[in-house]
């Protein structure tokens, strides 16, 4: 079976497993494809004309203002003051759990630093995730990018485990856990946050230098170090993680000591 | 005498007497004479009762042996550090409670004995008595993170809420434990015990407020507090001669390793203070610093200003030089192309802006020391969809011939472990 032939047989199953996904996106074409060469194609694939020659896809997971197609325009910032480092995504697919395979699983994309903030101001602006900040020409990034690595992994790991010879098909695709990392770039006392947060925070030095904050909602568990760096898990969803670190904030800027 | 409710087996007949033989308790069949029971009670069943063990022993529920055990081991530890009754009440009150709990009642006794440390911990912290998972672990000789674990276990099925221990509290029960007194060691070497705990708590809160403290282990920090304070205490040359490994041999204390750290952290933020002094003229050194440390923690707020404003002063400055140089810069990239100095440049923008620590007088030394990537890790943009070639996924998957040498290795090794 070559190349296309087995993704197609992927493919197909989960068109026929979903509902209707979002036609009107994609130029899907049921006839076999035409393939440029023999080769294989590298990664990152540069964009083909107008959609993907592709079979009929299962987009049903991904929200509905994606547009993976025409969000190259540029928007004004989201201005917020810090600088997110990361976003990794776990994830599970309809197979397995733990997507080792690709190392892109793992990649954390350091996003764009000193882009031109004055030598007094003490952050960097954060750099673009929303689907509302600009894409640089340097990065060019895409909104929800560690999203869709997370669902090629799995689709690579899926295509392992099939080669190992196990009938094994790529269904439903959902992101179970977002963790993320940023820097607010000022030493924060922890001693005073646990006093004052005390029902949220855990704090106890000789077991773990972080502080540990449970917040309630959204229900994210923070891990806030005296260096400034936060690192944010257990949400779903990217929405989530914005509105936690918006709650925190002017939490850890009140015990910024001057 | 009859006895009413009675049948006797052979003819049954109610006519049944108390027929007695000597001593001998017997029910006797007065029309064919069969004995129809033999030293029975007068209330009895005939043929005996079904008496269960337990309710023929008359025994009340007694404690679990190891529930005992653990509660006299949590009196144990309270007399060891003696605190006060309510504590202990406290803590005794914890452990059968939690004893009972799904969680603990089936480990082994190690973890038993950790649990009971941990209603010790819990009740102290509740009762502000200042007490380090350090010392629980200590007296229970177990693993510090295993102590850790239970204690969070603790804290979350017995939903308390217990309050982290402030440093400086500490202090003082550590500060007790050298033994240091003039009748224990020679007179320039001993140490009155509230005054070297008045230096060493001033000393660590000059450590807290330069972000040396906040999310580190206590004990290190203690231990180089004390050990400043008491050669600050009377800088001769025995005192400054003598390292902080001499020295806790001497004070029959156990060294910690990272107090090491700890005292070279603190002197260079006392040699930034030392700096400000403005009656010193020689160049303040770690080594130099003792001498006037005394001086530095009585006037330590003013020369913590001083010292603030003499920085800010000289970054203002320095900003001042850079800005004409940066413009002149600026300048240039419009001749030549553009990527390589705008890369350059947003590269040293990266570097001082990412690195804070390094501009501020006073920073957490993990922000200071600030670990970088050696590699920039790229940047793919993928959108999920892509084709994965099958050499790509074939390149996953181990090699028959892999699979050989990986057994074989693993083979070796085993031998080569068990030899």
């Amino acid at each position: 079976m070559d190349d296309l032939a087995l993704e197609r047989y992927f493919d197909d199953s989960i068109a026929n497993d979903s509902s209707c996904p979002l036609e009107e996106e994609l130029a899907h074409q049921a006839a076999p494809q035409q393939v440029p060469s023999p080769s294989p194609p590298q990664l990152p694939e540069t964009s083909g004309p107008g959609g993907k020659v592709r079979d009929v896809l299962d987009f049903s997971f991904l929200p509905d203002e994606l547009n993976p197609q025409d969000d190259r325009s540029s928007k004004t910032a989201a201005a917020a003051e810090s600088q997110a480092a990361a976003l990794d995504v776990s994830h599970d697919s309809g197979i397995v759990q733990d997507s080792s395979a690709a190392n892109l699983q793992q990649d954390v994309l350091s996003l764009g630093l000193g882009r031109g903030a004055s030598p007094f101001c003490p952050m960097t602006p954060m750099t673009p995730m929303t689907p509302m900040t600009p894409v640089t020409e340097k990065s060019g990034i895409i909104p929800q990018l560690h999203e869709e690595q997370s669902r090629l992994a799995a689709r690579k790991y899926a295509r392992v485990v099939q080669k190992l010879g196990f009938p094994a098909r790529f269904l439903d695709f959902k992101v179970q856990n977002m963790v993320a990392s940023c820097d607010v770039c000022f030493p924060i006392r922890l001693e005073g946050l646990v006093l004052t947060h005390q029902q949220f925070s855990s704090y106890e030095p000789e077991l773990f230098p972080g502080l540990i904050y449970r917040m309630v909602k959204p229900r994210i568990v923070l891990l806030i170090f005296v260096s400034g760096k936060v690192v944010l898990t257990g949400a779903k969803e990217r929405a989530e993680i914005y509105e936690a670190f918006e709650n925190i904030y002017p939490i850890l800027k009140g015990f910024r000591k001057q | 005498m009859q006895r009413s409710g009675l049948r006797c087996p052979g003819c049954g007949s109610s006519n049944i007497v108390n027929d007695d033989l000597y001593c001998h308790v017997q029910l006797v069949c007065v029309d064919c004479g069969t004995v129809v029971s033999e030293g029975s009670l007068a209330d009895d069943p005939v043929g005996g009762s079904d008496v269960s063990y337990s309710r023929s022993t008359a025994v009340t529920k007694v404690p679990c042996q190891n529930l005992k055990k653990g509660l006299s081991r949590v009196k144990e530890m309270c007399r060891v550090i003696r605190v006060r009754r309510n504590i202990e009440d406290l803590a005794l009150s914890y452990f059968q409670q939690a004893y009972e709990h799904e969680n603990f009642i089936r480990v082994n006794l190690t973890k038993k004995e950790v649990l009971a440390g941990c209603c010790v911990l819990v009740s102290c912290r509740q009762m502000n008595w200042p007490i380090t998972i350090g010392t629980i672990s200590c007296l229970l000789n177990a693993d510090p993170a295993l102590v850790g674990g239970v204690y969070k276990d603790l804290l979350k099925i017995l939903k308390l809420e217990a309050l982290t221990v402030g440093i400086i509290e500490v202090l003082e029960a550590h500060c007790q434990e050298y033994k240091i007194n003039s009748d224990q060691v020679p007179e320039e070497l001993a140490e009155d015990c509230t005054v070297l705990t008045k230096r060493a708590k001033a000393l660590v809160e000059l450590a807290a407020d330069s972000w040396i403290v906040t999310g580190r282990k206590p004990l290190p920090m203690l231990m180089a507090a004390t050990y400043l304070a008491w050669q600050s205490l009377k800088p001769n040359k025995h005192r400054l001669k003598l390292s902080l490994d001499k020295f806790c041999r001497l004070a029959k204390v156990q060294k910690s390793q990272s107090a090491l750290t700890r005292i070279t952290e603190l002197k260079e933020v006392l040699c930034k203070l030392g700096r400000e002094i403005p009656w010193v003229r020689e160049t303040v050194t770690p080594d130099s610093v003792i001498r006037l440390v005394g001086d530095i923690l009585e006037n330590r707020f003013a020369l913590l200003r001083r010292a603030l404003r003499n920085h800010e002063d000289s970054l203002q400055a320095e900003n001042v030089v850079n800005s004409p140089n940066k413009e002149t810069a600026s300048s240039k990239p419009q001749e030549l192309t553009e990527n390589p100095p705008a890369e350059d440049r947003g590269h040293q923008g990266q570097e001082s802006e990412s690195n804070w620590g390094k501009r501020v007088l006073f920073a957490p030394p993990c922000v200071i020391n600030r670990k970088r990537r050696r590699t920039e890790q790229p940047e793919l943009i993928v959108t999920g969809d892509e084709e994965i070639s099958d050499s790509e996924i074939d390149s996953y998957i181990r090699s028959p011939q892999e699979v050989r040498d990986l057994v074989q290795a693993e083979k070796m090794l085993v031998s080569s472990d068990k030899v």
